[in-house]
């Protein structure tokens, strides 16, 4: 037995000898980055490419930036890792990325922080972020960070250009006003889902008075099939809109495939469902991805918490699908927007929701004591929830009136 | 009528009392065998198989954080082998390790959550540990029990306990055991509730090699080793002899359970630092693939579980560094585990074609 576990042993050390040569090391190319102004970035990501949505989102702000710092003269090379699960695996492509030499680490999902946050300590030099978190901001480590963008004002606008619809079948006479019902698939009951599907909702009232909305969580950010099943549902029980907060693109299928309206998120989504998906919104990474890569290159620090909104071009539209969207919406989006960024409009007016019938005075931001339960930095203030605020990731976690949960579970 | 007995084209044989020395030089051949095939769906995403296997060498073993990554994955893998081996001695199939392994690191879980702040650190660790050990040992004793008593088949039931437990670990990271609402994440656990590191991996790389020996002894030296054995080989023999199969099954399945669980617990507490509802990982069902390939030898069995993670860690790297799809190297670790194993078929049988004179060439 000794004998051929030597032999087994041997044989490793052989292979690896034997294959050393094959493949050089490529950790290292990127050390001298400072002078040559080349860095290396790893990019880790929940899915990959083929989700049309959230990860193909942030490839697209992966080559963006990658084109707008190479004008400037910075040279990214990109290490992206796909398909990593929100669990210990995440640990470990952290542990990958940091050894293969990448100098900047993104984390692209919110359940990666906490785990790649055990891995920072290691790696003091390395600057690691974690998109759409918020306990890097607080963790008191200068080499970890978090990033967001105001989606929120996104969702607004594309609640605004379903409410026009909504309101203009309502006036053509092929819906009654109380059938003016959106149907939103959600990941789950988190505050970042319910912060966008309120806006969303706040946005569609706002030029349809009558509309109300159902919520169904799915349950995982990514599940093709149950957010098909979820789309199928919720118009099964009378929604004539669709609007989602998943990865996927079914929802915007199922729409199509039932004769009712969409808008999507991540992506444009009208080349999938030409007759469904009104408008989608997105957030442009890139902008974010340029500044933290430029200012790691500058020898700037990168911002512990970075949050930028649609003034910034942070927070993006996808093309309007003029041939089903009611007349007037593009005008009345370039309204919206001007109105936004002046700040003559905030998304959460407190006037313009109650919550249990009462109008909301009150509610807190930020979990200061690790119970995961906001108790600190009043949130509502000069007639609105500001939301994003006090951190990038959202906290607006209220249920107003006018929107009704099918499912709390998740 | 013909009294001819028509034999067929080609067929099979048992062997026996092949020479130890063969045995083994087919088991190296059939990894050589492996690689080769393997090259193929290398060369298909286009890769030079030589710079991809060099690849995998390296990401697993060419730097010490490689290296420990590595024996990270290896420790559970050996200590679940280890966990199987008397189950299967006994031919009693527990395919359930993977739940095992999911209930043994939820109640270490508990008291990692619950208790950090009660109890001095040791003492954590020191309950984490017998929760782990007895939750997975009663989650396995469930089946063995139906089995001893109404002859149940245990393929089936401790496969479908695996999916209870996970699914029981889902719902805690979903519903009580969450940390920020809607997060579906459970927190991570408090420095107390951390195994420390030897070495700088987590110290779990010494109890499964304590284990190994105490595996080996008790599954060699020792009385009820030995009942584990005769029930193998015959349970009617042992019956003749007087052994209580029913409770020797029950005994030998908690045994089973206890030590998945401890995997599990090692797994949370060294490892993951949490729960989730993958904390096992497929580690069950691959360490039936260990225990089978080192033939239920504990020390084999080290060899085995280095050797699959050596190639799991660096199925990583090339994905990283190649950009070769993570499929591709599944792929790859299923040809080399199915040359693996199928090499024991030849082991075991000897195939025997049908020659035009009515003689026999053996293979």
């Amino acid at each position: 037995m000794k004998k051929t576990l030597s032999v087994l042993f041997v044989l490793i050390l052989a292979c690896s000898f034997v294959f050393a040569g094959g493949a050089g090391e490529t950790g290292t190319s990127a050390a001298a980055s400072s002078d040559t102004k080349t860095v290396k970035v790893g990019l880790i990501c929940i899915g990959d490419e083929n989700d049309q949505g959230y990860t193909y989102n942030f490839i697209r702000g992966r080559d963006e930036a990658t084109q707008m710092l190479a004008e400037e003269g910075i040279n990214v090379e990109w290490m992206t890792i796909y398909n990593i699960g929100e669990d210990a695996s995440c640990i470990d492509a952290n542990i990958e990325a940091a050894e293969e030499g990448c100098q900047i680490i993104i984390n692209n999902s919110y359940g990666f922080e906490p785990f790649m946050l055990e891995v920072v300590d290691d790696y003091p030099e390395i600057e690691f972020i974690s998109c759409t978190n918020c306990a890097s901001v607080f963790d008191g480590r200068e080499n970890t960070h978090n990033a967001f963008a105001n989606i929120y004002e996104g969702r607004y606008i594309a609640g605004v250009v379903a409410g026009m619809k909504l309101q203009q079948m309502i006036d053509e006479g092929q819906i009654a006003p109380e059938e003016a019902v959106i149907g939103y698939v959600g990941a789950f009951s988190f505050a970042e889902v319910i912060s966008g599907f309120t806006s969303y909702f706040l946005g569609a009232r706002s030029v349809c008075p009558s509309v109300t909305m159902k919520v169904m969580f799915v349950g995982s950010w990514s599940d093709a099939t149950a957010e098909s099943d979820a789309a199928l549902a919720l118009i099964d029980e009378g929604c004539v809109m669709i609007s989602q907060h998943s990865d996927n693109t079914t929802p915007a299928t199922a729409a199509q495939s039932r004769g009712v309206f969409h808008t999507g998120y991540n992506n444009d989504m009208t080349g999938i469902a030409p007759d469904a998906s009104l408008i989608g919104t997105r957030i442009d990474w890139g902008i974010y991805f340029s500044e933290a890569i430029r200012n790691y290159v500058n020898g700037e620090p990168i911002p512990q918490d970075w949050c930028a909104g649609m003034a910034e071009g942070a927070v993006v539209m996808t093309p309007l699908n003029e041939a089903i969207a009611a007349p007037g919406t593009a005008e009345k989006i370039a309204e919206v927007e001007a109105a936004l960024a002046d700040g003559s409009l905030e998304v959460f007016d407190t006037s313009t929701f109650t919550v249990g019938g009462q109008e909301l005075t009150h509610a807190f931001a930020l979990d200061t004591d690790g119970d995961f339960t906001a108790d600190s930095e009043e949130a509502v203030y000069d007639g609105a929830f500001h939301e994003s605020e006090f951190q990038s990731a959202p906290y607006f976690t209220v249920q107003i009136d006018g929107i009704q949960w099918l499912n709390a579970a998740y | 009528m013909s009294e001819e007995v028509r034999t067929p084209l080609i067929r099979l044989e048992k062997r026996s009392g092949m020479d130890k020395k063969k045995v083994w030089a087919i088991r190296v051949a059939s990894i050589l065998v492996a690689l080769i095939l393997g090259c193929i769906p290398m060369i298909i995403s286009g890769n030079n198989p030589f710079s991809a296997y060099g690849v995998i060498i390296q990401g697993s073993l060419s730097r010490p954080v490689y290296i420990r990554q590595t024996i990270k994955i290896a420790i559970p893998l050996l200590g679940c082998a280890l966990a199987i081996a008397p189950c299967f001695k006994m031919r009693f199939w527990n395919i359930g390790a993977e739940g095992q392994i999911t209930i043994g690191a939820m109640c270490a879980t508990y008291f990692a959550l619950y208790w950090y702040d009660k109890v001095p650190h040791v003492v954590l660790l020191l309950i984490m540990f017998l929760a782990a050990v007895i939750g997975g040992g009663i989650w396995a004793l469930i089946p063995a029990f139906f089995k001893a008593k109404w002859n149940t088949n245990e393929t089936l039931f401790t496969l479908m306990m695996n999916y209870i437990a996970i699914g029981i670990v889902a719902w805690l990271q979903g519903g009580p055991w969450e940390g920020r609402k809607g997060s579906q994440l459970i927190p991570m656990f408090n420095d107390a509730a951390r195994l420390p590191d030897v070495f700088k991996v987590h110290c779990g790389w010494i109890v499964v090699l304590v284990l190994v020996v105490l595996m080996y002894i008790y599954m060699n030296k020792t009385k009820q080793g030995y009942e584990i054995a005769v029930i193998g080989d015959s349970v009617n023999t042992a019956r003749y002899a007087g052994m209580n199969v029913g409770q020797i099954m029950m005994r030998t399945m908690f045994i089973s359970g206890a030590i998945s669980g401890l995997v599990g617990f090692l797994t949370v507490s060294g490892a993951n630092y949490t729960l989730f509802s993958g904390v096992a990982d497929g580690v069950g069902f691959t360490a039936i693939t260990v225990a089978w390939l080192s033939q239920l030898n504990s020390f084999a069995m080290i060899a085995i579980s280095m050797m699959l993670a050596v190639l799991e860690k660096g199925a990583n790297t090339l994905q990283t560094r190649l950009q070769v799809p993570a499929s591709i190297s599944d792929i790859i670790t299923g040809i080399l585990l199915f040359t693996m194993l199928s090499c024991e078929f030849f082991i075991n049988y000897r195939i025997i074609f049908r020659s035009r004179t009515g003689k026999e060439e053996k293979v």
